[in-house]
């Protein structure tokens, strides 16, 4: 043992406290001296305290000896040696005999020592035997009681663990506290436990009457919030101490926490269900009456087609235009719904845009106006959903009659094979858009300033967009120009009608 | 058949049921029917459309979506349990509806209303015509990369789904039905364009080379979709996975 104080060799301008592991030197800068513990191990201290206690008795025998008898001449000196060699015989003996003695005292130290060192770096089942019935047996006992209880707390630990670990995340919170009560039960050896999603206050504390069922409770609260309260029943045999106690609060932390993100996730998945609800009962109604203005205006038109069909009639002409006008309208709204719930599909197939064009001209009905086609488009396809295209056709086609004063329209199909688009660009030769107007036009439920209101849905330019947007394409209000009114332009994909 | 009709193609009248529950779209229907030459019988409701068919099945029938009671899902769905009958459904809801996709399940076709008769008429031909066509119900296993599953309007290319149109996959049922024989542009047309009045060729060729674009796994190399140039198209089987 290197316990004496001990200057640092070498360096002694060093400052004390600079290196921990060197021993402490005593200071030249400050004075002040620093000591370590003399520190005897407990073994040496007894030694020395039996040679001590067994050699100074003699000492002091020899002594008073020595006094008594030392005016008494040379028969001293013979008495001298005997007492001499008897101090020798004695400090052997003592010394022999206290280093057995504090041999056999200090092993059971070692042996705890050894153990507890056991424990503590966690091997828990290795029990300390120390035989007889003196205090170190004793101290062995409660030893190996707490190393017992310590694998017994751990082994509870691991199943409360298991236990969260087992419990269902995003399940309703009732099913999660009927979850966690068996969990419970199972990890802490109740009888029963229940966890009561209720104010504590509500249920009464039990009293623990010797012999009976031991009850146990913990509140269950997160977020300030107080959520409910287990309470159980251990067996009347079972000891229930405060780290038992703290492990199922432990529990109960872990279960609240688990109860409210329950809770959080189940309003939001209630919330959710009746958005989903709500938007079905929603789309249901409009199919609904979409179907019950479509059904009549189908025999309105059949019937009008018919009659037609037997004698030629301008006016059936007519009931057959504005049936189709009141049919796009119901499509439209069922469109605006689609596009604010993000729910368009384009279905993408493969046409010739012009015919389209021409063929949406001749069903608006518009025969006074004059119309002109200019396809340059030849050699390559649209590629869009027809039906969305066609709405978006009749809109343009509609308003341009309608706000272009029935002045002649002019349509021109072209095809930028540089960004593979088709462009259907449709002018009237009316007034034009007003500035003001020019932004305001796209917008839902917006006609420009000219316009009277009870006119048309205001919806047409932005469902145009929205539907156009929805094919990749695009639906542009051209810049005003003197040799035109409004001009609008569509543009969707193109590919090249080539053989492959 | 029951009723011992030689089908479409032969001598008798196609036989169609519509149902629907507005008496006077049944009339205007059945009478437009009748004119081009079709044997019609009406129903009012799904129940009175299943004791009709107890009697005697029709070629095809038309089903209005929306009915009281039976609506013309259910109809449809319980047709097709008790034989594979053609069902075009007639119905408010267009291509864009998320229902949509249920119907494509139970019936062949569907068109909007107000329909316009060539249009409706156009489908039903065409409808009645695929007839002809024996394309199983089940999937076409084609290759280690692909497999088509018509009836779903779906290929599954390299183990992924991909949605097809209903004219792409009306073109790969007219090819799967010929299986390794070339089908002609013509006939592709006629399948794919039936109520489209300016379609050409050139609406082949596109939707072909889009067809191999999701459907091959490299365009460019085609192993299943074969250009017979100047003539019309192949469709076979691969037997080697690609790469090997």
């Amino acid at each position: 043992m290197s316990t004496e104080p001990a200057p640092a060799a070498g360096s002694p301008a060093a400052p004390a406290p600079a290196t921990e592991a060197a021993p402490a030197p005593e200071s030249e800068l400050t004075g002040v001296p620093v000591y370590r513990s003399a520190g005897l191990g407990f073994r040496t201290r007894l030694t020395l305290g039996l040679i001590v206690a067994a050699v100074l008795p003699v000492l002091g025998f020899g002594v008073v000896v020595l006094l008594a008898t030392g005016a008494s001449g040379d028969a001293s000196s013979n008495l001298m040696r005997v007492l001499l060699f008897a101090v020798a015989v004695a400090v052997v003996f003592a010394v022999l005999l206290a280093a057995y003695l504090a041999a056999d005292l200090a092993a059971p130290l070692r042996a705890i020592e050894r153990s507890v060192e056991r424990v503590s770096a966690g091997d828990l089942a290795t029990r300390l035997e120390l035989p007889g019935d003196d205090e170190f047996s004793r101290l062995a006992e409660s030893h190996n009681r707490l190393a017992a209880n310590l694998e017994r707390r751990n082994r509870e630990l691991r199943r409360i663990l298991n236990a969260l670990e087992a419990i269902t995340l995003h399940e309703r919170p009732e099913v999660l506290a009927i979850q966690a009560g068996a969990r419970a039960r199972e990890a802490f050896g109740m009888i029963d436990c229940e966890i009561l999603l209720v104010d504590p206050r509500q249920i009464p504390f039990e009293e623990v009457v010797p012999g009976e069922a031991v009850p146990v409770r913990a509140e269950l609260s997160a977020a300030g919030q107080v959520l409910g309260v287990a309470v159980g029943h251990l067996p009347a045999t079972r000891r229930w101490e405060r780290a038992d106690q703290d492990l199922l609060e432990l529990f109960a932390i872990e279960i609240s926490a688990a109860l409210r993100n329950a809770q959080l996730y189940a309003r939001v998945e209630d919330q959710n269900r009746r958005l989903v609800a709500l938007d079905e009962a929603k789309d249901d109604f409009l199919r609904g009456v979409s179907h019950n203005l479509q059904t009549p205006l189908a025999s309105i038109r059949g019937y009008a087609q018919q009659l037609a069909a037997e004698a030629p009639d301008r006016r059936l002409g007519i009931i057959t235009e504005q049936a189709d006008r009141l049919s796009r309208m119901v499509r439209q709204l069922l469109t605006v719904n689609r596009i604010e719930s993000g729910s368009l599909r384009p279905r993408l197939e493969v046409f010739a845009p012009a015919p389209r064009v021409r063929r949406t001209w001749e069903a608006l009905g518009a025969g006074d106006v004059p119309f002109s086609l200019d396809d340059r488009s030849a050699g390559w396809l649209a590629l869009a959903d027809p039906d969305q295209l066609d709405q978006v056709l009749w809109a343009i086609l509609d308003n341009a009659v309608r706000y272009g004063g029935r002045t002649a329209v002019d349509a021109l199909v072209a095809v930028d094979a540089g960004t593979g688009l088709v462009s259907i660009t449709i002018a009237d030769h009316g007034a034009g858009v007003g500035d003001d107007d020019r932004d305001r036009l796209f917008l839902r439920y917006e006609r420009g300033a000219e316009r009277p209101s009870g006119e048309g849905s205001g919806l047409g330019l932005y469902v145009s967009r929205e539907l156009c947007r929805a094919m990749s394409g695009e639906l542009v209000l051209e810049p005003a120009a003197p040799d035109r009114g409004a001009a609008f332009t569509v543009s969707v994909p193109a590919e090249a009608a080539e053989e492959s | 058949m029951l009723h011992g009709g030689p089908g479409p193609y032969g001598v008798t009248a196609p036989r169609i049921l519509i149902v629907d529950d507005d008496p006077n779209l049944l009339v205007i229907l059945a009478e437009q029917l009748k004119a081009d030459g079709y044997e019609v019988q009406t129903a009012r409701d799904g129940e009175e459309a299943l004791r009709r068919l107890a009697q005697s099945w029709p070629d095809l029938l038309i089903i209005d979506m929306l009915m009281p009671r039976m609506d013309g899902l259910t109809l449809a769905r319980e047709v097709k349990a008790r034989a594979d009958l053609p069902i075009i459904v007639l119905s408010a809801i267009d291509t864009a509806d998320s229902k949509a996709d249920l119907l494509e399940e139970v019936a062949e076709d569907y068109v909007t209303k107000p329909y316009h008769y060539p249009e409706l008429r156009a489908r039903i031909q065409r409808v009645l015509r695929r007839l002809g066509d024996r394309v199983p119900r089940q999937r076409l296993n084609l290759g280690p990369n692909l497999a088509l599953e018509l009836h779903r309007r779906e290929a599954i290319v390299g183990g992924n789904v991909v949605s097809l149109t209903p004219t792409e996959s009306r073109l790969l049922y007219a090819l799967a039905a010929n299986l390794g024989q070339t089908v002609t542009t013509e006939t592709l047309l006629a399948r794919g364009w039936a109520d489209t009045e300016d379609a050409d060729p050139s609406y082949v060729w596109v939707t072909m080379r889009r067809l191999r674009q999701k459907v091959e796994i490299d365009p460019n190399k085609p192993l299943h979709l074969l250009t017979v140039r100047g003539i019309g198209y192949r469709l076979v089987g691969a037997s080697a996975p690609v790469g090997s």
